[in-house]
């Protein structure tokens, strides 16, 4: 299998950005299952005294997959951070399988990826394995 | 940065240096070029020459007679050969083939075109470790079964079936032939074909430092045993495989089959201290499942899964420190985590994330060494991405 550059430099670095965040405000949502083979969570904290209102103040993200799939959980939960938490992803599924030039048999990952970040967005925690 | 340490000699090997070297000399102006089907000159009478002794050679490291030995294009087109060749030949006499579920693709690809064509197989489903024992074979022969084929040495897991066993099974049957898939036995273990008593039997160059390209059917004749050919248009070997003898590249598997035959024991011996070391490395980390038998299996090749990671995650986090290959869907030609892993029994996931070290005979022990620390990296990092070591940030 070969990875587009920026899927090589997001899954080398995800270690960075894996985790969880603990104490007050925080949502998680996962999706997926490491049974099937993909697995993503999100967690996120919401500063909801910002002066422009609502905005995402971390995320961090564990995932359970393919390189493609770590690669997008970083890059989402790196992207998220400063915006407004949206139960939407930065990019579409679609558009981040562009841009990490994902094979289209792969979309299926992202929209777990997506669906945990809606998830955890929306604070409802779906699915969670842990 | 280096490249990685090469460690799937089970998927190929790099020619020797020795064999490099008997194959040049028949390729150019001043060697043994002519078509060795040319009769009427010097330069084929060579060339015929060469892949005679060629012939001696090879049968001779193996435990065969000349006569017995056919050149093909390499294992795949051997085991196609055996077996179309055996049920063509023997269609009247019976349509009904054993083999086993961990069989190469090479054996089970055309097992199933005869299953389309109105044969009937019968797949034995191995132990946990993989073994196929002889009393399943025999539990499976009936009196229509023309062809047994059980391979050697397992091309994924590194089992080595008693293939004496079973050969002794189908010769108290009588009619069942009994193929056996030997890519991967030279320069692994003893290959003697006579003394085991099988009555065709593959073999490769590539996996035992030769040139990829060509193979060997060996078929004993003086049992009787006849097959059809498959390819026609110009007799060669015995009329069973028509087409150029490539003289180099016989020249080169004779090479490298009598190099593996004579070193096989002193590679062996090293293979196996580097296979115990890896183990005992990989084992530590934890999590770790051997694939195979321990006690049966060859000192080149260790496969071993992981638990709490994904496979083509895995292979992408050591593949710039070792070259090795995984039961991976995504990481393999086919769309299917390994069939030999889950006949062992493996859920899909352990499948998935294994890797299989091919070691060999330039295997180095600081091979292990990056081999060990690559893997330990990898399980570390990813096993804390999927939360399995609890890292609060």
């Amino acid at each position: 299998m070969r990875y587009s550059e920026l899927t090589r430099r997001y899954f080398a670095a995800a270690a960075d950005t894996a985790g969880r965040l603990e104490g007050a405000g925080v949502a998680r949502g996962a999706a997926g299952s490491r049974a099937e083979g993909t697995w993503v969570q999100f967690d996120v904290r919401i500063d909801r005294a910002a002066a422009d209102g609502p905005r995402v103040a971390a995320a961090r993200f564990l995932a359970f997959g393919c390189p493609h799939t770590i690669a997008a959980a970083a890059w989402v939960a790196e992207q998220a951070v400063g915006r407004v938490p949206e139960p939407a992803l930065p990019q579409s599924a679609q558009a981040l399988r562009r841009l990490f030039e994902m094979p289209v048999e792969k979309l299926g990952r992202l929209l777990i990826v997506e669906d945990a970040w809606l998830a955890a967005v929306r604070g409802d925690g779906a699915k969670s394995e842990h | 940065m280096s490249a990685p340490a090469y460690l799937d000699c089970a998927a190929t090997t790099p020619v020797d240096p020795r064999v490099a070297a008997e194959m040049a000399a028949c390729l150019t102006a001043d060697g043994v070029f002519g078509n060795p089907s040319s009769g009427g000159h010097v330069y084929g009478a060579r060339a015929r020459e060469a892949v005679e002794a060629a012939r001696v050679r090879a049968a001779a490291a193996v435990g065969a007679c000349a006569e017995d030995l056919l050149f093909t294009s390499g294992a795949t087109e051997a085991d196609n050969l055996a077996v179309f060749g055996v049920a063509r030949h023997a269609r009247a006499r019976g349509r009904h083939i054993v083999t086993a579920r961990t069989e190469h693709k090479a054996v089970l690809d055309p097992c199933r075109e005869l299953e389309r064509r109105g044969w009937q197989v019968t797949y034995l489903q191995p132990g946990r470790d993989g073994i196929v024992e002889a009393a399943q074979v025999e539990a499976a022969l009936r009196a229509d079964t023309v062809l047994v084929s059980i391979m050697h040495v397992n091309n994924e897991i590194g089992v080595i079936q008693d293939i004496g066993a079973i050969a002794e099974v189908c010769a108290r049957h009588g009619g069942a032939r009994l193929h056996v898939d030997a890519a991967q036995s030279t320069g692994k273990c003893g290959v003697d074909f006579a003394a085991c008593g099988a009555d065709l039997m593959s073999l490769s160059a590539h996996k035992t430092y030769g040139p990829k390209g060509v193979g060997a059917l060996l078929l004993a004749r003086r049992r009787g045993l006849q097959i059809e050919p498959l390819q026609f248009g110009g007799g060669q070997e015995r009329g069973l495989r028509s087409g150029t003898v490539a003289t180099h590249q016989v020249v080169g598997m004779a090479a490298a089959l009598s190099i593996a035959a004579a070193e096989q024991s002193a590679d062996s011996r090293r293979a196996r201290e580097l296979q115990q070391r890896l183990w005992e490395g990989l084992a530590a980390q934890g999590g770790v499942v051997r694939n195979g038998s321990e006690a049966c299996g060859v000192a080149q090749i260790l496969n071993v899964s992981f638990q709490d990671v994904e496979g083509e995650s895995l292979l992408a986090s050591v593949a710039a420190e070792i070259a090795v290959s995984t039961g991976s869907a995504c990481a393999s030609a086919t769309d299917e985590a390994s069939y030999v892993l889950r006949a062992l029994g493996r859920d899909a996931r352990l499948a998935e994330s294994s890797l299989r070290f091919g070691l060999g005979r330039f295997t180095t022990a600081l091979d292990i060494e990056r081999a060990i620390a690559a893997v330990a990296a990898a399980l570390a990092r990813l096993r804390r991405i999927g939360g399995v070591c609890d890292t609060a940030s």
